[in-house]
């Protein structure tokens, strides 16, 4: 960490901050001694990358989906427009309906309606635990939320490794499963079922703690006297609790929805995830795989489009929430 | 940080028991209190092992011999150190911690200069950039990897920047960018603007004002947010992969595949590598875990 404070007089592209001019409005407005182009200038390198790396390619992922552009064109430099070409194939294609939007929306809707129940439920636990219990709970799902996407999947495939992981080894004992004959990495249910595991797992501890850290807001002579009036468990939750948690709920939800929607390692490092089968892609991985291992840049590209384009109303709704959290 | 608390409703004393914990002598069946503390047994066994089991899994593997042959327990059959000298040797995965290194450190370096002189800007100056900057935050959250990694990957292939690692590291310090803005601001927000016009009555200017007032006051949320940037950063994938071909280059989330061949897969290997990349993660992580909740919910109410 000690990099971290000697960095700044060693970057010699940094912008100099201006001696303040002794003119402008000094005094009235708030404390404002510097001129009034300073702010721009202190953020000019931070909306110089951002928008090189985000703004941009964003915009020439846009046009590259209106293009025929495939490995000539990566090689040559030059590209023809397309139309609608790219869309017309990927929306006439049987993977984007049958197999790519459902395996986006409903994993998304099953593994986001898990964590958040998951995660509430953590959290309701670690506020009955007493002090230190608390404290050792808070620190297992710490462990949890800090194991890399790519490691925790490696770990999930190994578990339930077809030859001789751990759940097959059970099952086999129990006489429940052979072996020989069962390959869940092959079976679509199966697959996202161990891919739901591995997400629930990484996505429950954000929301316990966020949760947490709203029910410790919740008056507790509330809930007494409601508790007094005989209202029990349940009943407290929903009518005392819950609405007033309901801007925490919102924001941790749809972000939930949009990590979980656009999961891409977890399904992508998983046995036939990156292309080999075809059953289990969905709309992250096909278009990669359609970019980056076929060369369709421009088909790829307009799969991704697609799923941003998803991901933009919900977070459309995200925002909505968050202004009016701001309004409270 | 602890101003940017998430919710509207007054705050509890903080580490206090909660309200549900007991202390509260009212007219409960004794019964049912023992069957609360069962069922908070029963919960807590249950979360701690889906919790840790997978790390637990992870680590008992990576120190056991045989790993490979089949023996699969909690605990190592032959505790050993030799699939970390594999990992080390033949694998060459130093080169990797190397590289990882080293874009974690460039990551850090750039992206937490970048987003202190922002954050100031945001966050001091009558400045209507903050809704941009919270819309910027959400992009980078909303936007699916793809939609970034094809268009950059032709314009990296056509400037023959594949394989560079510089070139990894200034499109993780754009990714880490807009969290990292938006966290400092909490942090410079709550620094009292008095601070600042004592130090110019004083005779400082901007220049030494920031130095020597604002960035002292600023480092623990610097650190904290370096933190996450460094870890962004360490475990990326999705660009590595694609950016990356040539094997010295790659950093260790690329570098973990190649123990997954067509003859099989060499899960000692495997989990020896996952930990060597965990164990840092989960480090850094304890260490700043609180600001990551506050950052992600809360730094968009206060201001």
């Amino acid at each position: 960490m000690t990099t971290t404070q000697a960095a700044p007089r060693q970057e010699p592209g940094a912008p100099e901050p201006q001696e303040r001019s002794p003119s402008p409005a000094r005094g009235s407005g708030g404390g404002r001694l510097t001129p009034p182009w300073l702010p721009w200038l202190l953020q000019a390198p931070a909306l110089l990358v951002l928008g090189g790396l985000l703004v941009y390619p964003l915009l020439w992922v846009v046009t590259l989906a209106f293009q025929d552009f495939n490995l000539r064109e990566l090689r040559t430099g030059g590209f023809h427009w397309s139309g609608l070409d790219n869309f017309r194939e990927i929306l006439g294609d049987s993977t984007l309906w049958q197999v790519a939007l459902p395996n986006t929306v409903v994993f998304a809707a099953v593994n986001v309606a898990l964590t958040v129940v998951v995660g509430t439920l953590v959290a309701m636990l670690l506020l009955r635990l007493g002090p230190w219990l608390r404290g050792v709970l808070t620190g297992a799902i710490m462990v949890a939320w800090a194991m890399p996407a790519v490691t925790g999947t490696y770990v999930w495939v190994y578990i339930f490794d077809t030859s001789d992981g751990m759940v097959m080894r059970l099952l086999s004992t129990l006489g429940l499963a052979d072996p020989d004959t069962t390959n869940w990495f092959t079976d679509r249910a199966a697959f996202f079922g161990i891919a739901t595991l591995n997400v629930v797992h990484h996505g429950f501890p954000f929301v316990a703690i966020t949760v947490l850290a709203g029910l410790l807001t919740v008056p507790k002579e509330v809930l007494e006297s409601a508790e007094l009036d005989g209202a029990g468990a349940w009943r407290r939750f929903w009518h005392i609790t819950f609405p007033l948690m309901k801007p925490i709920f919102a924001v941790v939800v749809v972000l939930s929805t949009i990590w979980d929607f656009k999961v891409f390692t977890q399904i992508y490092l998983m046995p036939g995830g990156s292309g080999t089968n075809r059953e289990v892609l969905n709309l992250g991985t096909w278009s990669y795989v359609t970019a980056l291992s076929q060369n369709r840049y421009g088909s790829g590209a307009a799969i991704a489009v697609v799923l941003t384009l998803l991901l933009l109303g919900i977070t459309l709704v995200y925002l909505r929430t968050l202004f009016k959290q701001e309004e409270l | 940080m602890t101003t940017t608390a998430v919710p509207p409703a007054p705050t509890a004393p903080d580490g206090a028991p909660a309200y549900a914990t007991d202390g509260r002598g009212g007219p409960r069946a004794p019964r049912r209190r023992l069957r609360g503390r069962l069922g908070n047994a029963v919960g807590f066994v249950l979360v701690l092992a889906f919790s840790v089991g997978p790390a637990l899994i992870m680590f008992s593997t990576a120190f056991d011999a045989r790993a490979n042959d089949g023996s699969r327990s909690l605990l190592p059959s032959d505790p050993s150190l030799s699939n970390f000298q594999t990992v080390f040797g033949e694998a060459g995965f130093g080169r990797y911690l190397l590289n990882s290194a080293m874009v974690g450190v460039g990551t850090v370096l750039a992206s937490g200069l970048l987003a202190l002189l922002a954050s100031v800007a945001v966050a001091r100056f009558r400045f209507r950039l903050r809704t941009t900057m919270l819309v910027l935050v959400l992009v980078i959250q909303m936007v699916p990897l793809e939609a970034l990694v094809i268009p950059l990957f032709i314009q990296a292939s056509s400037l023959d920047m594949l394989d560079s690692l510089i070139g990894l590291t200034v499109v993780y310090v754009a990714f880490s960018l807009p969290f990292a803005i938006w966290m400092l601001r909490g942090f410079v927000a709550a620094v009292p603007v008095e601070l600042e016009e004592a130090a110019y009555l004083d005779g400082a200017s901007w220049r030494q004002m920031f130095w020597h007032v604002l960035f002292p006051l600023c480092l623990p949320g610097l650190i904290a947010t370096s933190v996450f940037s460094f870890i962004t950063a360490w475990n990326e994938f999705v660009f590595a992969i694609t950016f990356l071909g040539d094997e010295d280059k790659f950093t260790v989330a690329a570098g973990l595949r190649q123990f997954f061949t067509q003859y099989g897969t060499d899960w000692g290997s495997v989990m020896a590598g996952s930990t060597i990349i965990t164990v840092p993660v989960m480090v850094l992580f304890v260490i700043v875990q609180r600001r990551l909740s506050e950052g992600l919910v809360a730094g968009a109410v206060k201001g």
